[in-house]
């Protein structure tokens, strides 16, 4: 059928049934709230016989577009007698294998994605990940599209009922990924979204609701999923941790790490479960590499006597500012000091990736020094209100004189009247 | 005049003015006890009234009102220069009270004297409530002092009220809300309070009338009952009849100058105090934030008890507290009855189990914050 006849029957239909129309709409009408018309504009006559699939359809994004039942299925949706519906061009259900060929007979088009400015590059992503790959050598029991996209209800991943939208990745990848049984059987790592969901990462997904925090696919990629091999990790995670990257590459981590074979970020902070980097484990955590009473153990237990003296020197300016504010004296300057002194400190983490001492102390050093004049000037100023104890106590020197001789005036007034 | 004046500015003023009737009209709000005769020279009137004889009864402490002026002269001289930098908005309050206590030289000597003389001037009206109580001060011919004295400690208490709310640090907000719970718990009254203050909840229109209400209505209302207090003095005289054996008689002379040196001592108190013992700075209020600990002012904490804690609807609460109000101020019309002497022990041991209820009903009130 040419387009031309296609946007005419459409049309034709859509005067018909005018009401049909608000199912266009997905977002206005829940699927299933309504009884399920017997044609539609998507779907065609299609719905008459499967009715199920045709209201799932309707909610997708497809169905908005020129996209209908025939684009995948093959077939005629005009006629209601099966021999004709399921006749010339059917393809019926495609071949699990099939589907990412299918999806990019339009998606790799780019004559067809330009309007949309969608990017075309999908399908020979897909062809370099772990899922393709193995496809490509024929084992079917791999992800495709619609294995995370589904298949009639297909939404934008910017859409928050989506299987794609940010907080439902690491649903969407757990649904096999997070099938232990099914993991070790294809030899795969069985624990990997379990780790994940105990993560700072997925805490700051769900509990703290932001949805720019790294899923599944911050890391592993997106159609090219793979895990990213040792010598990649640190550019990996580098992409969000720039500051603590740049340390860890100047370093002799970095080195040490690619030539051992051992996956840099990974080998200190975990792959899936990564924990808040708290900075206490500075002084326990490289014994368990280098062994305890090593050098490496003195260094790491020095950098994080730095970072402690530093921090405790802040909270001790921050509590004196607290303590000028009650009286109060003007503390604005002081609050931007410490402020300043804050980010040398919080600069000093990262820079612990260096694993060398001077970098860290020169960071930290600064921040006590910033830390250790606000408090002396503070201490200085709380002095000053001594004066006032001071003024006060001349004051009644003044006063009881006053009283005295007011005294004398009563008694002389007592005597005189 | 009866007398020609001699040369000099005082003689110059005279011939132009009546001095004897201005004096005559400051002293109205305190520190004379017996009329003047506007019709004679100021050195004349003020030679004759030194030498005036004067009970001794006229000391510590049955010359709180006296205090009550005195610190009332004090709220009001540092109110107005407090007031040169307030600025009674919601964005503004804090800061400009900042300023004042920071950036101001003496700013904070200025606005402590404020509070701790509020403090101060709220213990002496009370304590001078109880101690007309206790010699019997409210029968007749003295139920106008006394509805003085009542209305005096209301207006000082509704200024301390107000005053807090002023400076929307977070504590004094928080407890303006318990306080005004109560307020707009009392049947007609609430209602009424909230109509005049601009609504139950505290923002720009309530600040805005807090101010005015602080800084002009009550201190001309205390002023009035003031005047009202000295005028009715003058006319029914000392209660010296309370205190038989305390018949010395001294000059006026010399009274005069005992209340100048407790007033030394007092303004000493106050600078020590204002010094040792400062009001903390606390936060800006928020009004989304409620921090813990939060208590109506002290002097509300019973009648908070009352309403919050109290059996019953909050209206037959609310009722009560009004009727106790009333019964407080009626008390010239109705004690004389239950206790015909004027040293009865009786209503002496009523009044001490009426104070000892108020303290336990404000300690529970205290110990309520929780809720």
């Amino acid at each position: 059928m040419k387009p031309v006849t296609v946007a005419a029957t459409l049309t034709a239909i859509a005067l018909l049934a005018p009401t049909t129309l608000a199912f266009a709409q997905p977002a206005a009408t829940a699927p299933g709230t309504q009884p399920p018309q017997a044609t539609s504009v998507a779907a065609g006559r299609c719905g008459v016989c499967h009715p199920a699939e045709r209201v799932q359809f309707e909610t997708s994004r497809h169905a908005q577009e020129d996209v209908h039942c025939v684009s995948c299925h093959g077939g005629n949706d005009k006629s209601l007698d099966q021999a004709v519906a399921h006749g010339a061009g059917f393809i019926g259900r495609p071949k699990h294998g099939d589907i990412p060929k299918l999806c990019a007979s339009c998606h790799a088009d780019e004559a067809k994605m330009r309007p949309y400015n969608l990017p075309v590059d999908q399908y020979a992503l897909y062809q370099t990940s772990g899922h393709g790959r193995r496809l490509a050598k024929g084992d079917p029991r791999v992800a495709v599209c619609s294995d995370c996209h589904g298949a009639h209800d297909i939404l934008p991943p910017s859409d928050p009922a989506s299987r794609v939208f940010s907080v439902n990745i690491p649903k969407t990848c757990g649904r096999c990924h997070g099938d232990s049984t099914l993991m070790v059987r294809e030899r795969h790592r069985p624990d990997a979204y379990r780790e994940y969901l105990a993560s700072v990462h997925a805490h700051e997904l769900f509990d703290r609701g932001n949805p720019r925090a790294p899923t599944c696919v911050s890391c592993h990629g997106v159609h090219g999923a793979a895990p990213p091999g040792a010598g990649d990790i640190d550019k990996v995670c580098g992409q969000c941790h720039t500051a603590e990257r740049r340390y860890f590459t100047a370093g002799p981590h970095k080195q040490g790490m690619v030539a051992a074979g051992l996956p840099e970020c990974v080998s200190c902070h975990s792959h899936h479960n990564i924990r808040i980097a708290e900075p206490q484990r500075l002084s326990v955590l490289c014994s368990t590499c280098h062994g305890e009473h090593s050098p490496q153990e003195t260094l790491g237990g020095k950098m994080w006597t730095e970072y402690r003296q530093a921090s405790a020197q802040l909270d001790q300016a921050a509590a004196l500012i607290t303590k000028a504010d009650a009286v109060p004296i003007q503390t604005d300057d002081y609050r931007a000091r410490l402020e300043e002194a804050r980010t040398y400190l919080r600069e000093a983490l990262p820079a612990a990736h260096a694993v060398s001492e001077p970098t860290v102390a020169a960071l930290t050093s600064r921040a006590r020094s910033v830390g250790a004049e606000v408090a002396s000037e503070i201490y200085g100023k709380l002095g000053h209100l001594q004066a006032r104890k001071v003024a006060l106590v001349v004051l009644w020197f003044y006063l009881l004189l006053t009283v005295l001789v007011l005294r004398r005036f009563q008694k002389q007034a007592a005597r005189k009247d | 005049m009866s007398e020609v004046p001699r040369s000099g500015w005082v003689a110059w003023l005279e011939q132009r003015i009546n001095l004897t009737e201005i004096f005559s009209f400051l002293t109205h709000f305190g520190f004379v006890y017996t009329p003047i005769d506007t019709t004679r020279p100021l050195s004349e009137v003020t030679r004759e009234l030194a030498r005036q004889p004067i009970p001794t009864y006229a000391r510590w402490p049955r010359v709180l009102g006296l205090f009550a002026a005195i610190l009332f002269a004090l709220e009001v001289v540092t109110g107005v220069l407090l007031a040169y930098y307030y600025r009674p908005t919601v964005d503004a309050a804090f800061d400009s009270t900042r300023t004042i206590v920071r950036d101001l030289p003496l700013g904070w000597f200025i606005h402590q004297l404020h509070a701790w003389g509020a403090w101060l001037l709220v213990l002496v009206v009370v304590v001078r409530l109880l101690r007309l109580f206790w010699d019997g001060l409210y029968r007749a011919p003295r139920e106008l002092l006394w509805w003085c004295a009542v209305a005096m400690a209301w207006l000082v208490l509704q200024s301390d009220f107000t005053g807090k709310l002023l400076t929307w640090d977070s504590r004094a907000y928080w407890a303006a809300v318990r306080g005004m719970e109560v307020v707009f718990a009392l049947p007609v009254v609430g209602p009424v309070m909230a109509f005049l203050l601009g609504g139950r909840v505290i923002n720009d229109d309530v600040l805005i009338r807090f101010y005015v209400l602080h800084a002009m209505v009550l201190p001309v209302g205390f002023a009035a009952f003031l005047y009202l207090t000295f005028a009715s003095l003058r006319r029914v005289g000392l209660g010296t009849e309370t205190l038989a054996p305390a018949t010395k008689v001294t000059s006026f002379r010399e009274h005069l100058y005992g209340m100048w040196i407790m007033t030394t001592v007092m303004f000493g108190l106050l600078a020590s105090l204002a010094v040792v013992l400062p009001f903390r700075f606390g936060s800006a209020a928020d009004p989304y934030s409620t921090p813990s600990g939060v208590r109506p002012p002290w002097y509300m904490l019973a009648p908070y008890a009352v309403i919050e804690g109290g059996p019953g609807p909050r209206w037959v609460l609310g009722l009560f507290l009004l009727a106790v109000a009333f019964a407080v101020l009626l008390l010239p019309l109705w004690a004389p009855r239950f206790a015909p002497d004027r040293l009865d022990r009786r209503s002496r041991i009523a009044g001490i189990a009426a104070f000892a209820l108020w303290i336990a009903l404000s300690v529970a009130g205290a110990l309520m914050e929780g809720r």
